[in-house]
């Protein structure tokens, strides 16, 4: 089926431009990669010149474990970011299934309270995902319901207090270290990051999602099942949400209401920060990870170098909007809103 | 022939003026004049030029070339704020109202004050002068105080008129209204309204008449401007012209068979429908719709906009459902057509709107090929996709489309419209196509490009896909249609042969579209 139908020269598929510009205008088509990779060698190299403990075993341990769980929940919302619409209810599931796996792994055993509290993870997203496509609500505002129902109930659960476990499973799964200096917890966050990678860039499923991020219209006219792969995105979200949620319990080695609830803005900054775009279709989890590293990278940095927890805010307010504006390709959007 | 000359009193005197978009020349030395007590009917098929013409009247097209005389004096040119105090006013296709307003908030957006006054009492003033307007026009059942969103079409295009008329007061320098199709969207009675209107008004407004309803244009022109390919053909007077003689003047001498490669027509090979549509019927689009798709056969759909057409060609497509009747494919009736299985029947879709409906902007060429073919180019044990095969199998298909570009990774909103709508071609190439449904497949592309799609068209008809193919165009249809399937209101009104060495006429097809 392919002919040849003028006499017009060919296709040059790899004419790259040569030379320094070329590099400069590669740099340039790939810069929403390139800043936040930047961005982490800058904080990394100017944290050492400022304390020279930055990068010690105990320093760098606790920025693993810290961007474990950032990573992981940022990788769930990034899910529903790509497909245009935004999940806010990510933190309150990790909140939920952190209580779960607290009052579940002594009643029904490690793995089997591991999926079962995934599961239930992966039902929220499903009834998100139920409510945006059928009764077309925006999934800003059923995940920002979504949000509230979910608290409720963990406060109902854990009866508004902490909640102990004997179980030394998290504790191995999570906080040991099968690579040395490496928390399981990042391991887990590595591998989901590259799991999630080859779900977006090497199935049909994570193309559709693409698809129906860039092009709602046309993707539906080119044959994706548009409402079956949101509802798919939201049980995935759910289904990550509720990793992050064990990570976050077996780091506090109690189950802790409204405990993931503070961390929603920064995995939404993680995601924006690594350069995956509000509006759908651009970005991947592969950036959410260095996302999440550079806004752990900038607190820890910030506490080691003493700087006041009030003046942190302002500055990571400022990165944020900063990184957007370096990452934002602007000949793409007519209209800002 | 032309045996008006311009009068003294020429309220408005376009002199040649050109307008080049890369290497299409849009307008090509056009002139116009018109004066008080003129309507200048402008005519010319799609791509003519005649939107370009409008652009520049209203200043949202600069011209290369050019010049303005308002009575006498020199105008600036390109600037849409000073052509608009002149008292230029257009009524557009697109509809620009803005939907959650008012009508005499429309009528008067961004002149409140000028209406209405300042201080209390603004919006009664307003909604009053508004309401005078709407009696002083003839506009009956149109309330001043209606929400434009629970208006019909037709009303909106009423407001729209009401609107450039509200403009000209006794001030006005150079009281001139465009107006662009307007009675496309209209009914009978509308349609007499709005002609009432324009008599009514003729000695203190000149109009210029833009629309592709020849007997419109006949009806109520004083004096017609043919463009064809951005050039002025003529300007005569409209006395004992003929629907026939404009045709000739739009359309030129003869359509070029080569163009359309009539000599690779070949017709259907086979006798046994590919897809059929039964008695179909879609509520408010088409009705009693019996339509039938053979192998090798270019199948064309006719109409004026609005009559169905491409409804018919989305439905085919699985894009709309039916209301009542059934579709068959290879024989066999289909309960839920959709696109997914009208995609793996091999129904494969161009729909119209390249950018809404095709295009996925920020996404690679690569990733815009591959999205019509991902289920088979997935590992049978894993379900991952190959990514070597899809780089080999698009880079194949992008050069044999001549997609050029500087790299397949680079997005595909930055490709030239010809090479986007190829690049929508290859999607589909890469699987086995039975039927190919188009619709406009060629809107706003290059010559060149079009005509690559016309052999792509050909060469896969030769191989034995059955095309459906609905276009604006009548001179597309007609040169590259086996069969003609023409549709007015809904219903088909006529089906003509079109084989290579005896091509019906443009009006023979257009008699049946009115």
């Amino acid at each position: 089926m392919t002919q040849t139908l003028s006499k017009q020269s060919p296709a040059s598929d790899a004419a790259a431009p040569s030379g320094a510009r070329g590099l400069l205008s590669r740099l340039d088509q790939h810069r929403n990669i390139v800043v936040p990779t930047v961005a982490v060698l800058v904080l990394i190299i100017y944290f050492q010149w400022r304390t020279e403990s930055f990068i010690t075993a105990t320093s760098a341990q606790n920025i693993l474990n810290q961007m474990a769980f950032l990573t992981v929940l940022a990788l769930a919302g990034t899910f529903v970011i790509l497909i245009g619409g935004i999940d806010l209810s990510v933190a309150a599931t990790a909140t939920l299934a952190g209580i779960l796996i607290a009052t579940w792994i002594d009643k029904f055993g490690g793995p089997l309270a591991i999926v079962m509290v995934i599961v239930a993870g992966a039902v929220v997203g499903l009834v998100n995902g139920l409510i945006t496509t059928m009764l077309k609500v925006p999934s800003f505002l059923v995940t920002l319901g979504m949000m509230s129902v979910l608290d409720g109930i963990s406060n109902t659960v854990s009866k508004g207090g902490p909640v102990s476990y004997n179980s030394n499973l998290l504790q191995n799964l999570v906080n040991e270290s099968m690579i040395p200096n490496v928390p399981n917890g990042a391991l887990i966050a590595i591998l989901l990051t590259i799991g999630a990678t080859v779900l977006a860039f090497g199935t049909s499923f994570g193309r559709h999602m693409y698809a129906v991020g860039g092009n709602e219209r046309a993707a539906a006219l080119v044959g994706v099942r548009v409402r079956r792969t949101k509802l798919a995105v939201f049980a995935v979200a759910g289904a990550v949400a509720a990793i992050a949620g064990i990570i976050f319990t077996g780091q506090a080695s109690t189950g802790v209401p409204m405990g993931a609830g503070p961390s929603l803005l920064n995995s939404i900054a993680a995601v924006v920060v690594g350069g995956t775009a509000l509006s759908g279709g651009v970005g991947g989890p592969h950036r959410t990870i260095l996302g999440a590293l550079v806004i752990v990278l900038l607190s820890a940095g910030m506490d080691l170098t003493s700087v006041d927890p009030y003046t942190q805010l302002v500055i990571k307010g400022i990165v944020v909007i900063a990184a957007v504006a370096l990452t934002i390709d602007r000949r793409r959007y007519g209209v800002i809103k | 022939m032309s045996d008006t000359k311009v009068s003294d009193t020429a309220t408005i005197s376009l002199r040649g003026v050109c307008k080049s978009y890369g290497p299409v020349h849009a307008l090509q030395d056009v002139s116009l004049d018109v004066s008080r007590g003129d309507v200048l009917g402008l005519i010319g098929e799609n791509g003519a030029g005649k939107s370009t013409l409008i652009g520049v009247l209203t200043g949202t097209v600069r011209p290369d070339a050019g010049s303005l005389d308002v009575n006498g004096t020199h105008v600036e040119l390109g600037d849409s704020r000073t052509l608009r105090e002149l008292g230029i006013s257009v009524v557009v296709q697109e509809q620009s109202l803005v939907d959650a307003l008012r009508v005499y908030e429309n009528i008067y957006l961004g002149r409140e004050g000028e209406i209405g006054g300042w201080g209390p009492g603004r919006r009664r003033r307003m909604r009053d002068a508004a309401q005078s307007l709407l009696d002083t026009l003839g506009i009956e059942g149109l309330r001043a105080d209606a929400v434009v969103a629970e208006l019909t079409y037709p009303q909106r295009q009423l407001v729209e008129i009401a609107r450039a008329f509200s403009r000209i007061t006794d001030a006005t320098e150079a009281p001139v209204i465009l107006l662009d199709e307007p009675t496309s969207a209209l009914t009978e009675t509308e349609v007499e309204i709005l002609f009432a209107l324009i008599e009514g008004w003729r000695d203190r407004v000149s109009f210029i008449f833009v629309s592709h309803i020849l007997q419109d244009v006949l009806r109520i022109s004083t004096r017609l401007l043919v463009l064809r390919d951005g050039r002025s053909i003529e300007t005569l007077s409209a006395d004992g012209v003929t629907a026939e003689r404009l045709h000739e003047l739009m359309v030129g001498s003869e359509r070029s068979a080569d163009y359309y490669r009539e000599g690779e027509q070949a017709g259907a090979l086979s006798t046994n429908p590919l897809i059929e549509l039964r008695n179909a019927g879609s509520t408010g689009e088409f009705e009693s719709v019996d339509l039938v798709v053979r192998p090798g056969e270019v199948v064309g759909l006719a109409g004026v906009i609005g009559s169905g057409k491409a409804s018919v060609a989305a439905t085919v497509a699985g894009a709309e459902s039916l209301s009542t009747g059934s579709i068959h494919v290879g024989g066999t009736v289909h309960e839920h057509w959709s696109v997914p299985a009208a995609v793996a029947a091999g129904v494969l879709y161009v729909p119209p709107e390249r950018a809404l409906d095709s295009l996925f902007r920020s996404a690679s060429i690569r990733n815009n090929i591959s999205i019509g073919f991902l289920d088979l180019i997935r590992h049978p044990w894993t379900r991952l996709l190959r990514l070597r095969t899809e780089r080999e199998r698009t880079t194949e298909l992008a050069r044999a489309l001549q997609v050029k570009a500087p790299s397949l990774s680079t997005p595909i909103g930055e490709l030239s419209g010809g090479n986007q709508q190829k690049a929508i071609f290859a999607r589909w190439q890469g699987r086995e196509c039975k039927v190919l449904v188009l619709s406009d497949p060629t809107r706003g592309i290059d010559v060149g490009t079009r005509e690559e799609i016309y052999g792509l068209v050909r060469s896969m008809a030769a191989s034995g896909v059955g095309v459906l193919l609905c276009a604006e165009s009548l001179e597309e249809v007609i040169g590259m249609s086996d069969r003609i399937v023409v549709m007015k209101d809904g219903v088909i009104s006529a089906e003509l042969a079109a084989p290579a060495e005896h091509k019906p006429a443009e009006v023979d097809v257009i008699k049946h579209m009115m």
